[in-house]
Formats: structure tokens, C-alpha cells, sequence
């Protein structure tokens, strides 16, 4: 066997046993020191030399970097769950023909989508589902990323929050819990334009606050111009589109010398 | 002389119609058209050149393509007996007679490199008509690697249909990620020659390319950072458009996705049905997930009838806002819908049919229980009042209906629709009609006016200062006329 390949897998082995110790500075010390390693061989992209090892090689570091997404999503890390996903994704796409395909790799393509969800980057969300075939579609992982999408789109967000309790990977908690908020800021938003007022209970019930004092707590915080009148919170609603009492008179006079300019030239 | 290029022009097409009409000696025409737009340097009678090769496509044989390419290249040079070897063998004896007379005709002379492309071309066309795709590959893989060698603008023309040609070649055996490099490689050089029509051709290639392996990101990525220049041709001009609209569809700019599709669907000639029926597809659910409702007449539009079927059901179903109605069009037509890779924009279609369904109900009632507007849109859900609920309170901040929610009632409230007329409203929708029509105006008189330079070679200098002073006066007079307006 290559030296190299022993090294590395040597040093992958210690990188797991720290993973699951949960010795996340440990952890992050090796798998950049794995990551500089794994630049010394030929066969990876965006080389794809056919070296005699190459399939070890590229099995190797795509389990490497599939252990790498996951490790930033327990540190909570998501600039650095970006940059391993886009390291990982060629073996998928690229070198997906001459790899047995990854058990994890429908896991964390959802994960990615949830990602892209919670930042709230619907336009990148779609570009990617574009990618996945019909047979990716019907995978528990993405379909559940597919379907939160489309509830939250509806506005039907309790259905998104209890989605919260048939996540398919215990990894997938820590984006839910990241949605959850992003529902909860959406709600808000959307009750602040259809309710006049909401009593106190209601609200929290809606806001899935567990208690009242939290709910204020939150009030205060994100929405001051809420009041809390008897009971109940009153919400400001801006009047928009007011009948209009001044004529634009500025406005109306440059339109018409414009006009004026521009007929002048056609005559 | 000007006159006497158009005089020559002229002849040509009358000789053709009224001599014999045998393809060898169209083919031969062509053939000296190209020659003497190669020495006059007019890409303008390649172009022609090119045009007339299409009419002729259909007559093309084996034999006649042997005797032509006896005629224009020198029997033992390299390309000659390769593209020799791509010719199917069978009718040999065929041959042997037409190369005996028109061998003697052919005087023995070094070919313009312009008639080698163009035999190249002639040779692909006919294999990739003869369905040989594989002979057709390497036919083209050689013609691109002797292009690469060759820089003369009056070859762009012939080498931007070669490009289409190698790239359908590669599609049809379905090996088209394999010549991305290629392309990437040849738009290159076309920037660095200032080839503007291969630049055009070769992006749109390289956009159908990455769309058709749904690779958007990198699509968007090539197409925003390529230089943009006046389209030189119409059709790859529409194409762009249409890969455009494709790509602005998949990342949610719906507006600017419909604009590109209907311009792109306006302006394909009438003769590329496919190309509409494609443009009219995608354009039609554009613009229902814009929430519009396109006009029956798009779906009636002659030979577009039955292709449109599935997506008229569609539509139908969106403008009831009946979710049960879209889910069986949905299921019935999926097969369609899944060959046009529309499947997942489909999906994506759910949501608006529950926001005009919602907006119909707001019409309707001035006030209903949340029950009801449940039962209504038939949500099938665990706990379709509260669903109903913040679909409702969405719809509102959305601005989709105008209505207020009463949470202890469970009560849905519509407002009085305002008197719009009592706003600024009509005012600005007013003021960017007239902006439009003024602007299609200028842009109308811009286009009758001649392209600039045009006429600069002739000018000497004396004269281009007296024009110049002239211009500069006229404009300080425009300048002091406006003045004294204000």
C-alpha cells in the first residue's frame, strides 16, 4: 500500500475517534492537517488523474470530507459547513461514476438544502434541486427538505414545526432548531399584518413561546412598537395608500416638460 | 464598385435556377461563391454560401459529396483522405464515374483553406443526416482541430456552424459533457480573434450544454461573466434569450424570466416550431407562478395545440385555485411534464393555486369562518383551521388579498376594496405607459439610422474637422436652446 494512503488513513482513524469523543479542537486540528495531506494526491479533483490507487484515494477523502460537514454541523459552524460541501460535491457529481455511491450522501445533500432554507437562499435552494435525479427526490432526506420548503412558502408554518419531530438524522436538529426561529420571525411579521390585535395568550400560543414572560421579553426586543393594552397586544398597523389630499405638483410638472421635450422631437 | 459586387450577386441566382439543376453543380456554385468571397474578404457570401447549403441538405448523397470533394481538394492531401474514410463505401462504382469528369475539369490547385472548411461542414451534414453519429464525432473533432490553426475572419461564418454541428453531434450520441473543455477552450480563442458570431455561438452552446445536465449554477456563473455584445445572428440571439429565461426561471427572477421567453418565443422564425412550442411551455408557467393567467389564445396557436394541452389543463386548474383539480392535472400529465423537465417548477405551481383560490374567496365573502376557507381550498392536513390560518395571515403581509383576521371569532374579514382613482395610483401607471411608448419611439428612429463608422474610410481628415466643428456648433446651439427653454 502507498505510504501516503497509510498516512492518511492512519490519521483519518484518529480524526474519528476524536469526532466521537466530542473533542471538537482535536478534531479540527486534524482535519486540516488531513486536508493538506489530501492536496498531495493526483486522482482527486479537479486533477482526476487515473493513478493506480485512485479509487482509495478518492473513497478516502470523500469520507474525509462527508465527516467534515458533519463535524461543522455539531460545532454549528455553517460558513465552514458551505466550504466543506463544496469541497465534497464534485465526488458526488464528477466522480460519482467511478465510486460506489455514499450511504451518507442523500443525508447530507438534504442537509445542504436545509441550509440554504434556513439562510433563507431559496433561489441557490432550487438550483440545487435541479440537480438531484428523480429517484434523489424520493429519498426521505430530501423530500422532507423539499416539503418544508413548500409549507413554508404556503405560510403554513405549523406544519413546518412539526416537521421538527420526524427529522430523518439526529444531525438535521440543529438547522430545525435554527428554522424554528426563522418561522417564528415570519409569524410575527405576518400576525403584525393580519391581526388588529391578538390577546396575550394567543399570541404566545402562536409564537410558541413556553411562557408569557418570554414573550414580552421578545416583544421588547424585536417589535417595541407593539403595545400591550389590556391584555392583549395591539399592533401598529402602518396606513399605506392613503387617499391622496396634495397633488405631486413638482413630480406632475417635470413628467409634462418631459413629455413636452420628447414630442417636440417627434414633430 | 459597389455596384459591381451586387451585379455579380445578381447573376449567380439566375444562372443556378435556369442551368440543370444536378446538386454537384449547385454544389460547385457554392463552391466559387465561397472562393470569391474568400479573395474579397465578404463574410457577407459565406453567409449566403451557407444558406444555400441548407436548401440543398436533403439532395446530398454519398456519391455527389465524393465528386465534390474531388473537385475542391487536392486529391493526396490530408484532410481529402480523411474525410474520405468518413464516406460510406457501398456505390464505389457510382463514383468512379462522376470523379472522371469532373476531375478533369478541376484544375490541380492548392484548395483556399475556406473550401477545406467548408467540405468539412458538407461531410458532417451529410453524416449527421445519414444518422452515422459516430463517424459524424470524428469528422467533427478533426474539423475543430484544424480550425484551431486557422485565423481568418472569413472562415467565422463556416467555423460557427461547424461549432453547432460538433456540439449536435456529441448531443446525439449523448456525450456532450465530454466537449465542455473543448468549447470552453474554443470561446476562448474566438474572444481573443474579436469572433463575435462564434463568441455568440459558443456560449449558447456552452449555456445548452450546462442546462442540459440542469448544471444552472454553473450556467448563470458563464453567462454573467461572458462579454455581451449586439447579437450578429437572430436565431442564436433567440436561443440566448430562451437558455436566459431557463436559467432566471430555476432562480425565482420571474419577471425577468417571462420577458426572456417571450421575446425569445416573438422572435424564433415561424419555421422552428419546436423552439416556439419550448419558449410557450415555459413561458406559460412563468407566468402562472407570477400569478397571471395567459390568455386562451397562447394555447391555441396553430400546430401548438396538442403540445400545450397538458399545460392549458394546468393552467385551468390554477385559475380555479382548485388544489384537487391541479393534483389530478399534475398526476395525469406527469410523464409530459417529467420529459420537459418542467416536473419541479410544477411543484413549485401549489402555492399559487392556494393564493387564488384564497383570492376568490376574498372577493366573494365579506367575511367567513377560517373553517370554511379550509374547506374550501381542501387542505388535507392534520389541522387544516390553523393552516388556513397563517396561509391567510401570509397571503395578507404578502399583499395577495386585502383582509384582516379575527382571531377570537376565527373569522376572516375582507375590506372594502379602496377607490383607486382616489390615490396616485393611475397617475404612475399612466406616466410609465407614455415612458414606454416614447422610449420604443427613440429606439425605433435609433435603429433606421446607419451603424457608425460605416462611412469613415472614405471621409479625409479635412473633411472629418470641417464635420466635426460643424457637429460641435450644432450642439452648442441645442445646448443654448435649452437653456432658454428653462
Amino acid at each position: 500500500m502507498d505510504p501516503k494512503l497509510t498516512e492518511v488513513s492512519q490519521l483519518f482513524e484518529r480524526f474519528k475517534a476524536a469526532c466521537t469523543r466530542e473533542d471538537f479542537n482535536t478534531s479540527t486540528n486534524l482535519l486540516s492537517q488531513l486536508k493538506v495531506l489530501l492536496t498531495g494526491f493526483r486522482s482527486l479533483p479537479p486533477l482526476f488523474e487515473n493513478t493506480p490507487n485512485a479509487v482509495q484515494e478518492l473513497t478516502i477523502a470523500r469520507d474525509v470530507f462527508e465527516h467534515a460537514v458533519l463535524l461543522s454541523v455539531t460545532i454549528g459552524d455553517q460558513e465552514a459547513f458551505e466550504r466543506d460541501f463544496f469541497q465534497l460535491k464534485p465526488y458526488y457529481t464528477d466522480a460519482g461514476s467511478f465510486l460506489p455511491q455514499s450511504p451518507q450522501e442523500y443525508m447530507i445533500l438534504g442537509l445542504n438544502l436545509l441550509r440554504l432554507l434556513v439562510q433563507n437562499r431559496i433561489a441557490e435552494f432550487h438550483t440545487e434541486l435541479e440537480l438531484l435525479s428523480p429517484t434523489a427526490l424520493e429519498n426521505p432526506c430530501i423530500k422532507h427538505a423539499v416539503e418544508l420548503e413548500q409549507s413554508f412558502m404556503e405560510g403554513a408554518y405549523n406544519r413546518v414545526l412539526s416537521a421538527k419531530q420526524n427529522v430523518p438524522y439526529k444531525t438535521y436538529d440543529y438547522f430545525m432548531d435554527l428554522l424554528a426561529k426563522t418561522v417564528r420571525d415570519e409569524i410575527a411579521g405576518c400576525s403584525e399584518k393580519a391581526y388588529d390585535y391578538l390577546s396575550i395568550s394567543d399570541a404566545r400560543q402562536m409564537l410558541l413561546f413556553p411562557s408569557e414572560n418570554e414573550l414580552l421579553e421578545y416583544i421588547k426586543e424585536e417589535h417595541p412598537e407593539w403595545e400591550i393594552k389590556n391584555g392583549s397586544v395591539v399592533f401598529q398597523k402602518a396606513k399605506e395608500s392613503a387617499p391622496c389630499k396634495e397633488i405631486p405638483s413638482l413630480q406632475l410638472i417635470n413628467q409634462t416638460l418631459s413629455y413636452a421635450r420628447e414630442l417636440e422631437r417627434i414633430v | 464598385m459597389t455596384q459591381d459586387v451586387e451585379m455579380k450577386e445578381q447573376h449567380q441566382p439566375s444562372n443556378s435556377t435556369t442551368s440543370s439543376p444536378s446538386t454537384l453543380h449547385h454544389l460547385k456554385e457554392i463552391a466559387s461563391l465561397i472562393e470569391t468571397g474568400a479573395y474579397a474578404k465578404e463574410t457577407r457570401r459565406i453567409q449566403r454560401a451557407v444558406r444555400l447549403t441548407n436548401t440543398l441538405r436533403r439532395k446530398l448523397k454519398a456519391s455527389v459529396l465524393y465528386a465534390f470533394l474531388n473537385f475542391a481538394l487536392s486529391a493526396g492531401s490530408e484532410s481529402f483522405n480523411r474525410l474520405i474514410s468518413y464516406l460510406p463505401k457501398e456505390d464505389e462504382h457510382e463514383m468512379e464515374v462522376d470523379t472522371a469528369t469532373s476531375v478533369t475539369q478541376a484544375p490541380a490547385k492548392h484548395p483556399l483553406p475556406e473550401l477545406e472548411i467548408y467540405c468539412y461542414l458538407l461531410v458532417l451534414i451529410f453524416l449527421i443526416d445519414q444518422k452515422k453519429h459516430n463517424e459524424a464525432k470524428a469528422c467533427s473533432s478533426a474539423s475543430i482541430a484544424r480550425l484551431k490553426n486557422l485565423n481568418r475572419r472569413t472562415v467565422d461564418v463556416l467555423a460557427s456552424r461547424l461549432y453547432s454541428y460538433y456540439s449536435l453531434s456529441y448531443e446525439l450520441t449523448g456525450d456532450l459533457a465530454e466537449i465542455r473543455g473543448s468549447l470552453l477552450a474554443l470561446h476562448r480563442i474566438a474572444t481573443l480573434r474579436h469572433d463575435e458570431l462564434g463568441q455568440e455561438t459558443l456560449l449558447n452552446l456552452l449555456l445548452r450544454n450546462y442546462l442540459h445536465y440542469n448544471l444552472y449554477d454553473q450556467a448563470e456563473k458563464l453567462r454573467s461573466k461572458a462579454p455581451r455584445f449586439e447579437a450578429h445572428s437572430n436565431q442564436q440571439f433567440c436561443r440566448y434569450l430562451f437558455y436566459l429565461g431557463k436559467i432566471r426561471t430555476i432562480q425565482l427572477e420571474y419577471t425577468d424570466a417571462k420577458e426572456s421567453l417571450l421575446q425569445a418565443a416573438r422572435k424564433a422564425p415561424a419555421a422552428a416550431l419546436a423552439f416556439r412550442v419550448q419558449c410557450n411551455k415555459w413561458a406559460v408557467i412563468v407566468r402562472l407562478l407570477l400569478g397571471e393567467i395567459p390568455e386562451r389564445t397562447v394555447f391555441m396557436q396553430k400546430g401548438m395545440e396538442n403540445a400545450l394541452r397538458p399545460y392549458f389543463e394546468l393552467t385551468n386548474a390554477v385559475r380555479i385555485g382548485d388544489l384537487e383539480l391541479f393534483k389530478s392535472v399534475a398526476e395525469k400529465f406527469s410523464s409530459t411534464f417529467s420529459t420537459d423537465r418542467t416536473h419541479n417548477l410544477i411543484v413549485r405551481l401549489r402555492h399559487n393555486v392556494i393564493r387564488t383560490g384564497l383570492r376568490n374567496i376574498s372577493i366573494s365573502y365579506s367575511r367567513i369562518s377560517l373553517a370554511d376557507v379550509a374547506k374550501k381550498l381542501r387542505l388535507d392536513s392534520a389541522n387544516p383551521v390553523a393552516d388556513a390560518e397563517s396561509i391567510v395571515a401570509k397571503a395578507i403581509r404578502d399583499g395577495a388579498i386585502d383582509a384582516t383576521l379575527d382571531r377570537a371569532n376565527g373569522w376572516m374579514v375582507s375590506k372594502e376594496t379602496g377607490d383607486i382613482y382616489s390615490t396616485n395610483e393611475p397617475q404612475l401607471a399612466f406616466n410609465s405607459r407614455i415612458a414606454f411608448c416614447l422610449n420604443m419611439h427613440n429606439e425605433a428612429v435609433r435603429a433606421l439610422r446607419f451603424p457608425p463608422n460605416s462611412h469613415k474610410e472614405k471621409e479625409s481628415a479635412e473633411k472629418r474637422r470641417e464635420r466635426q466643428q460643424q457637429e460641435q456648433e450644432l450642439a452648442k446651439h441645442i445646448a443654448e436652446e435649452d437653456d432658454d427653454e428653462f
